[in-house]
C-alpha cells in the first residue's frame, strides 16, 4: 500500500510537470501568434480581402506585409476572373445608372448587379464611376475638334475594352469587383452626348444612392438636349430631366400635337410633371426654350424586354 | 351547436363516472358561460397554440451560407419532429408573393424548437425586406447574421446590418459558418472579434451578442457533429433565449376602432367594431378619441352575436354598450380605448412603399405637397405629403420616408399601418415611424 502511495505521488508530480510544460508551450506559442494575429488583422483591415487569403499571403511571404499585399492584389484579380466566368450566366437586373456631365458633353452609363444590396456598396459605385470616366475620356479623344451634335451609344463589349485612367481595361476592373462582391456584375450600356456651343444638356438622376462626388448615380437617369431658355440653364435642364424620368416619354413629338390624356408618350404633348396644368410644349414656349433630344435610362429595363 | 351539446353530454357523463358530485357541479359552473359564447370561442380554444410564435430571418453576404444554414436547421429539427426538411434548392428560389397587392420576393420556412414556433424569412433584396416591414407580412423579431469564417465580414455584411437597423430588428445573433474550412482556432477568434466590432459600430450590443461557431454544411451532410448538428442546435437554443417574445396583442391596453353606432331604444347606444388588441370587460373605463373629440365613459355591456359576454379579446367582433353615450357623440373613425393609451396626432413620419403600375399603383411619380387620402383603422383623412430634403420626387415601385400632415388630428401611433389612396387608386402602404409635433407653418398651410 505504501508503495502504491509513493508511486501515486510520483505520478501526480510527473503529470504536474507535464502540465506546467504544456502551459508554458501554449503560452509561448500564443505570444508568437499574437504578433502574427496583429499583422493578420492589420493586413485584413487595410486591404479588406478575406481572412483566409490574408493568412495565406502572410505565410507565403513570411509575414512581409508589403509583398503579401501585392500578392493579394494579384490573387484578387485572378479569383475575380474565375468568379466572373462562373457567375456569368446569373441574371443581373439591379444596379445603377451613372451620369457625368462635363463642358458641353455628358455620358450616362448603366452597370448591373444581382441584388440591390450590391448597388448600395461603395466598391460597386466606384466601378460605376470608373466606367463613366472611361467612357468620357474615350469620347473626348474621339470627338476632338468636332463641334456638331454627337450622340453615340456604346455596347457592353465596346465598354469592356475601354481602358481605365488608373491602368488596365474596364473588364479587369469588372472582374476585380466581381471577386470582391461575389455577385455577377455586368456593364450594360453607355451613351455619350456632345453639343455645339449654344446648346445645353440638362441632367437628372433619380434614386436612393448619394453617388460619388462628380458622378451622379441612381436607378433612373435622363439627359435632355435643349436650346435657348431663360434663367439658370441648370435648373431648367434639371426640371426637364425630372419630367423625362417621371413620365417616361418615348418620342419627342411636335409642338402642335394635341395631348391625349394620361397615356401620352410624346414629350411635348405630355402634361408637365411639376405643373400639370400645362403641357411640356407650353412650358417650353414660356421659357423660350426648345428641346432637341432626350435619353432616358431605367435600371434593368432592357433585360426585362429581352426576356419577353 | 349539436356537436357542442354532444360534447357536453359526453363530458358530463364522463365526469359523473370519475369525480365526486361536488367537483362536477363546480366544473359545470365554469364551462357553462364558456359554451354560451358560441362556436367562435370553442374554435379559438383549439387554436390556442402550445408554443409562442416568433419571426426570424437570416442576413449575410452572398455565399456565406444563409440558405445552407436554413436548410440545416430544418434538417436538424426534422429529426426531432419540429420541422419538415427543406432542401437548399427549395429555399433558394424565393417565390414572388403578393401581400396587400405588393409583390415581395421571399421564402418562408417554418419550424419549431422545444419552446417556440418559428417562421423563418429569407429575402433576396433590400427592397424586399423593406416591403416586408411596411406591409407587415412577417415583422422580424430577430435576425441570424451569417458570416463565413473563411472570409470574415464582407461588403454586404455591412449593408445587411444597416438594413436590420432600418427595419427595426433589435436582436441579432451571429452564426460563424464554414468553421470546418478553417483549422486555426485563432482565426475564428479574429473573425468573432471583427464581427463584434462591426455590431457595435452599427449600434448593436457587440460585446454581449451571442456568437455561435459551426458549419451548416457539416450539419447537412452529417459530418463532424461538433461543428455540424451540435452547433445548429446550440444556435437554436441561443435564439430561443436571446430573441424575446413579441408582446402579445392580448397584453396590450385595449383598442377598438369604431365601425358603426347604433341606438337601441330602451337600452342606450352601442358602438361596434373589431377589437384590435387587448381585452374588454364589462365595467371597464373607456375613452373615445378622434375627429377632434375626446371623452371618457364606462362600458356597461359587451355583446357578440347578440349574446352578452363577460370579456372580449383581441380579434373579436363586438358591440359595446356605453354609459350615457348619445348617438351623435361618436362617429365612425374614432376609437374606443383604454383611457390615456392612445392620442390623436396630425403630423407623422412614415416609411412608405409606393406601388408600381403593375401592382395597381400610379404610373407617375409624385412630388411634395401631393394630397392623397390616408386610410387607417376605420378612418380616412386627407393628408399632405412632404418629401425628405434629399428627394425631389418619388417614383412608383420605390420605398421612401415621408412626412404626412393630416387635415385634422386622428388616432395615430408609432407602428400603425395605413394606406394612401388618390381617386380610385391605391398609391402606397406605409408604417408610422414617428409622431411629430405640429409647427406654426403647418397650421397656416392648410387654409
Amino acid at each position: 500500500m505504501a508503495l502504491y502511495c509513493v508511486l501515486r505521488s510520483i505520478r501526480t508530480d510527473f503529470s504536474k510537470v507535464c502540465l506546467s510544460q504544456n502551459v508554458q508551450s501554449v503560452h509561448t506559442s500564443s505570444a508568437l501568434l499574437s504578433a502574427e494575429k496583429a499583422l493578420l488583422l492589420k493586413l485584413r483591415k487595410s486591404t479588406g480581402y478575406t481572412f483566409i487569403n490574408c493568412k495565406k499571403a502572410l505565410e507565403k511571404f513570411d509575414n512581409d506585409i508589403k509583398q503579401a499585399e501585392s500578392w493579394l492584389h494579384e490573387q484578387a484579380q485572378k479569383e475575380g476572373w474565375s468568379k466572373a466566368s462562373r457567375l456569368e450566366g446569373r441574371r443581373a437586373k439591379e444596379g445603377l445608372i451613372g451620369q457625368l456631365v462635363g463642358d458641353r458633353a455628358a455620358v450616362m452609363v448603366e452597370v448591373n448587379c444581382e441584388t440591390d444590396f450590391v448597388a448600395r456598396n461603395e466598391k460597386f459605385q466606384q466601378l460605376v464611376r470608373d466606367v463613366a470616366l472611361a467612357a468620357m475620356a474615350h469620347h473626348r479623344v474621339k470627338t476632338e475638334g468636332r463641334s456638331g451634335y454627337v450622340k453615340s451609344l456604346l455596347s457592353a463589349e465596346e465598354l469592356s475594352r475601354l481602358s481605365v485612367p488608373a491602368g488596365g481595361s474596364l473588364s479587369d476592373q469588372l472582374a476585380l469587383t466581381i471577386g470582391r462582391l461575389g455577385e455577377n456584375v455586368a456593364l450594360k450600356r453607355a451613351v455619350f452626348l456632345g453639343v455645339p456651343a449654344d446648346w445645353h444638356i440638362g441632367s437628372y438622376v433619380h434614386g436612393p444612392v448619394s453617388g460619388q462626388a462628380d458622378v451622379a448615380m441612381g436607378r433612373y437617369g435622363a439627359l435632355v438636349v435643349f436650346q435657348g431658355g431663360q434663367g439658370s440653364m441648370e435648373i431648367l435642364g434639371r426640371k426637364l430631366g425630372q419630367h423625362v424620368v417621371g413620365e417616361a416619354p418615348l418620342s419627342l413629338g411636335n409642338m402642335e400635337d394635341l395631348p391625349c390624356g394620361d397615356s401620352e408618350t410624346r414629350l411635348l404633348a405630355q402634361s408637365f410633371l411639376l405643373d400639370p396644368s400645362r403641357t411640356v410644349g407650353q412650358y417650353l414656349t414660356e421659357q423660350g426654350a426648345r428641346v432637341l433630344d432626350f435619353i432616358r435610362f431605367q435600371c434593368g429595363e432592357q433585360s426585362s424586354n429581352e426576356e419577353e | 351547436m349539436a356537436a357542442l351539446v354532444g360534447l357536453r353530454a359526453c363530458l358530463s357523463s364522463a365526469l359523473q363516472l370519475s369525480t365526486s358530485g361536488l367537483l362536477h357541479s363546480s366544473l359545470r359552473v365554469c364551462y357553462v358561460p364558456l359554451s354560451r359564447r358560441g362556436f367562435a370561442a370553442e374554435a379559438k380554444k383549439v387554436f390556442a397554440r402550445d408554443k409562442p410564435h416568433v419571426n426570424i430571418g437570416t442576413i449575410g453576404h452572398v455565399d456565406h451560407g444563409k440558405t445552407t444554414l436554413t436548410a440545416a436547421i430544418t434538417k436538424v429539427l426534422a429529426e426531432a419532429g419540429g420541422a419538415r426538411f427543406k432542401k437548399y434548392e427549395d429555399i433558394d428560389n424565393a417565390p414572388e408573393e403578393k401581400a396587400r397587392g405588393i409583390t415581395i420576393n421571399a421564402s418562408h420556412v417554418e419550424y419549431a424548437t422545444a419552446n417556440r414556433h418559428y417562421s423563418h424569412t429569407d429575402c433576396p433584396g433590400h427592397a424586399d425586406y423593406v416591403k416586408n416591414m411596411i406591409t407587415g407580412t412577417a415583422q422580424l423579431d430577430g435576425c441570424i447574421l451569417v458570416v463565413a469564417a473563411t472570409d470574415g465580414q464582407m461588403p454586404q455584411t455591412r449593408e445587411h446590418l444597416l438594413l436590420a437597423r432600418q427595419i427595426g430588428v433589435e436582436h441579432v445573433v451571429v452564426f460563424i459558418n464554414k468553421a470546418d474550412a478553417v483549422e486555426d482556432r485563432e482565426m475564428l477568434e479574429l473573425v468573432e472579434l471583427e464581427i463584434r466590432e462591426l455590431l457595435t459600430e452599427f449600434g448593436y450590443d457587440g460585446e454581449n451578442t451571442p456568437v455561435i461557431t459551426g458549419s451548416a454544411l457539416c450539419a447537412l451532410e452529417n459530418k463532424n457533429p461538433e461543428l455540424g448538428v451540435n452547433s445548429v442546435l446550440k444556435l437554436l437554443e441561443v435564439v430561443d433565449n436571446y430573441v424575446p417574445l413579441p408582446k402579445r396583442e392580448l397584453d396590450k391596453p385595449f383598442l377598438m376602432p369604431i365601425e358603426a353606432i347604433y341606438s337601441i331604444p330602451g337600452r342606450g347606444t352601442v358602438v361596434t367594431g373589431t377589437l384590435e388588441r387587448g381585452v374588454i370587460k364589462k365595467g371597464d373605463e373607456c375613452e373615445f378619441v378622434g375627429h377632434n373629440r375626446s371623452f371618457k365613459s364606462v362600458v356597461t355591456g359587451v355583446e357578440m352575436f347578440h349574446q352578452s359576454l363577460e370579456r372580449a379579446e383581441a380579434g373579436d367582433n363586438l358591440g359595446a354598450l356605453v354609459r350615457g353615450l348619445k348617438r351623435e357623440d361618436v362617429r365612425r373613425g374614432m376609437v374606443m380605448s383604454k383611457p390615456g393609451s392612445i392620442q390623436p396626432h396630425q403630423k407623422v413620419q412614415a416609411q412608405v412603399y409606393v406601388l408600381s403600375k403593375e401592382e395597381g399603383g400610379r404610373h407617375k411619380p409624385f412630388v411634395s405637397n401631393f394630397m392623397p387620402v390616408m386610410f387607417s383603422l376605420t378612418w380616412d383623412m386627407a393628408c399632405k405629403v412632404t418629401l425628405p430634403t434629399d428627394k425631389e420626387m418619388v417614383m412608383p415601385g420605390e420605398d421612401t420616408s415621408l412626412i404626412l400632415t393630416l387635415r385634422q388630428p386622428m388616432v395615430l401611433e408609432k407602428g400603425q399601418r395605413f394606406t394612401l389612396r388618390d381617386g380610385n387608386k391605391t398609391i402606397g402602404t406605409g408604417l408610422v415611424t414617428e409622431t411629430l409635433p405640429l409647427n406654426a407653418e403647418d397650421e397656416t398651410n392648410w387654409g
